[in-house]
Formats: structure tokens, C-alpha cells, sequence
């Protein structure tokens, strides 16, 4: 009954049911919204952002009323939503002058990476690697067919410059560029996804090469994969794209039975 | 199309032939017309669109200029200054009748201010919302837009600059084209002055102007990417680098850095 395809022979039934079960995509539709407030919303947003480390440790935040016009919210959600936060110990407010709210000094986004691998199942994270591929890997395909090798290129050189930065602007920096080769596809849809993807996957690409050998292989695999993009080879820069991911995933999950006390 | 002679045919009375050949003629002068005109005519409704748009920020980028350069000397240039400064100027280009105007504002120069390594005095949206980089699901403030092409171009050439199409993950998040123009106060690059149209309408405005040609009309930019297409099988966003399209003439627009390719249907 659950099945998606029915046999010929199935179709009498089937349409006998029709009224009785809705379509499948009415499931999604109906899916529970939830009670979640707006000031939950803003709290997780900000929670990720600075477990993520796209907020760095010691970073000010925008104020109160610029989050609240960012936001789209009332500003009473916003200071809601930073009470909790400091209540968590994530940010400090200071007054005066230079005050504000800032996020607290020892916020170490490889630490709540960690904490994440460890609360989160194979399964998930091989189905992360799964949503994380196929998203990426149709996107540089797309950019290899329509990309300027010129584009690509200055894409390209931007990771040659790499070596004089420091390990978080590095990583910053292959976020960038990541972004940027996806944007080439020329598909805002692909572009925003990958995004969205980018900044819950990034910790993981830093915890899967937490050193510096680690970070130039991922620095040169992106590079193949730019290459490609250049080239106008689609095939390759998807392959080496999956390669990429399957290579993060198995790291991922090697890390975390290599540690003790994991389910 | 139908055969302007076959009423005639069908007409037995004298009186139907001369207008019949004038039918005729009429047809085959606006043909020939058409087809000599077409891909300057093309050109020029590119131009025309893309003029007033850069005509708005060349109006007030002067005095902008003007003004960030007397905050500058005062020591004093931070991006609250820099956000009133520019609020109103972005406010008037937004409201730009000749072209639907997205977003608009003013891009400073990588370390000008005296707070900020780089920033966006940017509004944008139907509400014209001010931009906050760093609260969105990526944070946006660190990535570097100075190997952006609405950034880098009019900064290196000194000249405006209609930049893409291309998918604007810092502002619009949306497939956009931007037109940007240099900022100069006592010979010094300040920034840019901006404006960002969405391509889908540009595509809903150029696309019947270009049909009423006659002819199938193909926008491209530098890279030879298509903006707009009168032709179907065409798709915004394809390189014609390969296509059919690559080996027909191509006709530069003046002041813009786009092309029409023009077939005759």
C-alpha cells in the first residue's frame, strides 16, 4: 500500500482507494508547522551561526534593532531570543559605548562540531554526505557546461592564495570559493541551496581535516574540481565532487568509532 | 503568415489590383527595411534600457563622492556615516520609473572605513529593506567582493559597468544583473555606486520589445552568456559558446558591454 509504482493488474483497487487516500504529496503538504515561535527561530539561527563559526568567538553581533529589520521580526523577539542565548552562554552583552552583545571568547566551532559527531547517527551522516552530493555535484556539472573558463579561473586563483592566511580564514575561504563555483551553474535556486548545505557542512569538512596536511588535500581536490568547471568537462567535476563528499563522509565516520563511548 | 495577394485572388473586380501591388510593395519594403535595421534597432533598445538606469547613478554618485570625501577628512567615515550618506541617494534610484529596480546603494572601497575591512550601504527588496550581511544563514560580511565583477570592473576601469547576469549570493540571492559606477572625490576611488535588476524582469521587459522586431533577438554579455532570447530554445543563463549562435555576427551595444545576435525568422 505504501508502494510507489503499481503493477497494471493493482489498478482496479488502486482506484477504488483513490478517494480514501489522499496523495502522497498531500502529505507534505499537511506536514505538522509546529508551535515554534519566531523568537525560537531567530535563537536557532543565531545558535547555528555561531556554532558553525560563521559568528567567531569574540565577534560582535549587529545590534538588536538591525537584527530585528534583518530578521523581519519585532525587536522584543530578537532581545527574547538573546536572553536566551546569554542564558546559554553563548554571548555576552556588554553596555556602554563599545557595548553590545558578543559571542563569548571560548566559542570554538570544532568543539560543538564535535559534540554534534558524536549525538549524530551513520545514518544521518551518510545521508547528509547523500543531500550534500547530489546538490553540489548537479551544480558544478551545470557550471562546467555553462561557466567562461575566465570564471573559472579567477575562482581558481583564489585558492592558490591561501597559504598566507590563517587556518579560520582559509576555511572561510574554501566556503567561498565553494559557493562561488556553484554560482557559476548560473541557477539562483542551486546557488541558495548550496548555501544553506555549505553552512551546516563546513564544520564537518574542518573536523574530517582538522590539520593542516587535511585542509591542503581538500584545498587540492577543490582545485580538480575547479579545473574541470574550467575545462568544461562536466563528468569529472561531478565525480571528483562525489569523490569529495565520500571521502568527508568516511573520515567522519572513522573519527567517530575511533572514539570511545559511542553508540 | 498569410499571402497578402490571395484576398485579391479571390477578388474578380479590377478595382482590388492596385491595391493588391501595393500590398505587395509595402511588404516587401518593410522586409528589406527590417532586415538592414533590425540588429541596430535591436542594439538600440538595449542601450535606451540600460541608459536610464545608469544615467540615475551617474546623478548622484558625484555628490556622494563629495560628501564621504569631507567624512573621510574629518577621520570620521564609519559605516553608520556611510549608511546615512547614501539612504537617500539609494531611495531615488530605487524609485527609477524606467526600470524595475531591485536593489540599489553604494559598495565602499575595500578598507576605506575607519570600522569595517569592507561594507554594503545597501536597500533592497519591495520594501527597500536594509541589507544585514551578517545575520543571514551563511554570514555573508567576510566573503570578499573585490574579485566581484560589479566590484572589480568599474574599480579597475573607472568606467560604469553593467555586470552579469549572475547569481548574487550576497544581496538579492536571486539571478541579477548589476550596474555599477565609480565613485572618484579628489582622485580617489571611493567605492562603487549600484543598482541590481532582477533578470527575470528584464526578461518580462526587453523580451517583447525584441519580438516586436520581427526577428529573433539573443541578448549576451561579455562572456557571450545569454541575458534575454526572443528564441525559445534559447535559455538565460547558456553559454552560446558551441551553439548555433556562435557563429552569427553579433552587434555591440554602445556604452554597455552586451551583444544582440539578430536572425531573421
Amino acid at each position: 500500500m505504501d508502494s510507489l509504482t503499481s503493477s497494471p493488474g493493482a489498478r482496479t483497487e488502486q482506484d477504488g482507494q483513490r478517494n480514501r487516500h489522499p496523495h502522497r504529496l498531500q502529505g507534505a503538504l499537511f506536514q505538522p508547522i509546529g508551535d515554534e515561535g519566531r523568537a525560537e527561530l531567530v535563537e536557532r539561527r543565531l545558535v547555528d551561526a555561531i556554532h558553525r563559526g560563521h559568528l567567531r568567538a569574540g565577534e560582535r553581533l549587529p545590534s538588536e534593532s538591525e537584527l530585528a529589520r534583518s530578521f523581519g521580526v519585532a525587536p522584543v523577539t530578537v532581545r527574547e531570543a538573546l536572553l536566551t542565548l546569554r542564558g546559554q552562554g553563548l554571548i555576552v552583552t556588554r553596555r556602554g559605548r563599545n557595548g553590545g552583545s558578543f559571542v563569548v571568547d571560548d566559542a570554538d566551532p570544532l568543539a560543538f562540531a564535535h559534540t554534534a559527531l558524536l549525538h549524530t547517527s551513520r545514518l544521518a551522516l551518510r545521508d547528509m554526505g547523500a543531500h550534500y552530493s547530489a546538490i553540489t555535484g548537479a551544480a558544478v556539472r551545470l557550471a562546467a557546461r555553462r561557466a567562461d573558463p575566465s570564471e573559472a579561473s579567477r575562482v581558481l586563483r583564489r585558492l592558490e592564495r591561501l597559504e598566507d592566511l590563517d587556518v579560520d580564514q582559509q576555511r572561510r575561504v574554501l566556503d567561498d570559493v565553494l559557493v562561488e563555483l556553484v554560482s557559476l551553474s548560473q541557477s539562483a535556486r542551486l546557488t541558495r541551496e548550496q548555501m544553506k548545505l555549505q553552512a551546516e557542512f563546513s564544520p564537518y569538512l574542518r573536523l574530517a581535516a582538522p590539520d593542516d596536511a587535511g585542509l591542503r588535500a581538500q584545498s587540492a581536490s577543490l582545485a580538480g574540481i575547479i579545473a574541470a568547471v574550467e575545462q568544461n568537462d562536466p563528468d569529472a567535476a561531478g565525480s571528483r565532487t562525489e569523490q569529495l563528499v565520500a571521502d568527508v563522509i568516511d573520515a567522519l565516520i572513522h573519527l567517530q568509532s575511533s572514539r570511545p563511548g559511542v553508540p | 503568415m498569410t499571402d497578402p495577394l490571395s484576398h485579391g485572388r479571390l477578388d474578380p473586380s479590377n478595382r482590388s489590383l492596385p491595391l493588391k501591388k501595393f500590398h505587395r510593395r509595402a511588404l516587401e519594403d518593410a522586409m528589406s527595411t527590417q532586415t538592414t535595421t533590425a540588429p541596430a534597432d535591436a542594439a538600440r533598445i538595449v542601450e535606451d534600457y540600460f541608459g536610464a538606469p545608469i544615467r540615475m547613478l551617474d546623478s548622484w554618485v558625484g555628490a556622494c563622492a563629495q560628501e564621504l570625501a569631507q567624512l573621510l577628512s574629518e577621520g570620521s567615515l564609519t559605516r553608520p556615516r556611510l549608511d546615512a550618506v547614501v539612504e537617500p541617494y539609494a531611495a531615488r534610484t530605487l524609485a527609477l520609473d524606467a526600470v524595475p529596480v531591485y536593489g540599489a546603494g553604494f559598495i565602499a572601497a575595500i578598507d576605506l572605513l575607519t570600522d569595517a575591512h569592507s561594507h554594503l550601504a545597501w536597500w533592497q527588496g519591495e520594501d527597500g529593506r536594509k541589507l544585514v550581511l551578517a545575520s543571514q544563514t551563511v554570514n555573508k560580511e567576510y566573503i570578499d567582493y573585490s574579485e566581484l565583477e560589479w566590484y572589480r570592473v568599474p574599480m579597475s576601469t573607472g568606467q560604469p559597468h553593467v555586470a552579469g547576469p549572475y547569481v548574487d549570493y550576497l544581496c538579492s540571492d536571486e539571478y541579477t544583473i548589476t550596474i555599477a559606477v565609480p565613485a572618484v572625490a579628489g582622485g580617489r576611488l571611493l567605492g562603487v555606486a549600484g543598482l541590481d535588476l532582477l533578470v527575470s524582469e528584464v526578461e518580462r521587459e526587453l523580451t517583447p520589445r525584441f519580438a516586436a522586431l520581427g526577428h529573433q533577438v539573443t541578448l549576451t554579455n561579455g562572456v557571450g552568456r545569454v541575458v534575454v532570447s526572443t528564441d525559445p530554445r534559447c535559455a538565460t543563463g547558456d553559454s552560446v559558446r558551441g551553439s548555433r549562435l556562435a557563429d552569427l555576427p553579433r552587434v555591440s551595444c554602445a556604452g554597455v558591454a552586451l551583444d544582440v545576435i539578430v536572425e531573421s525568422i
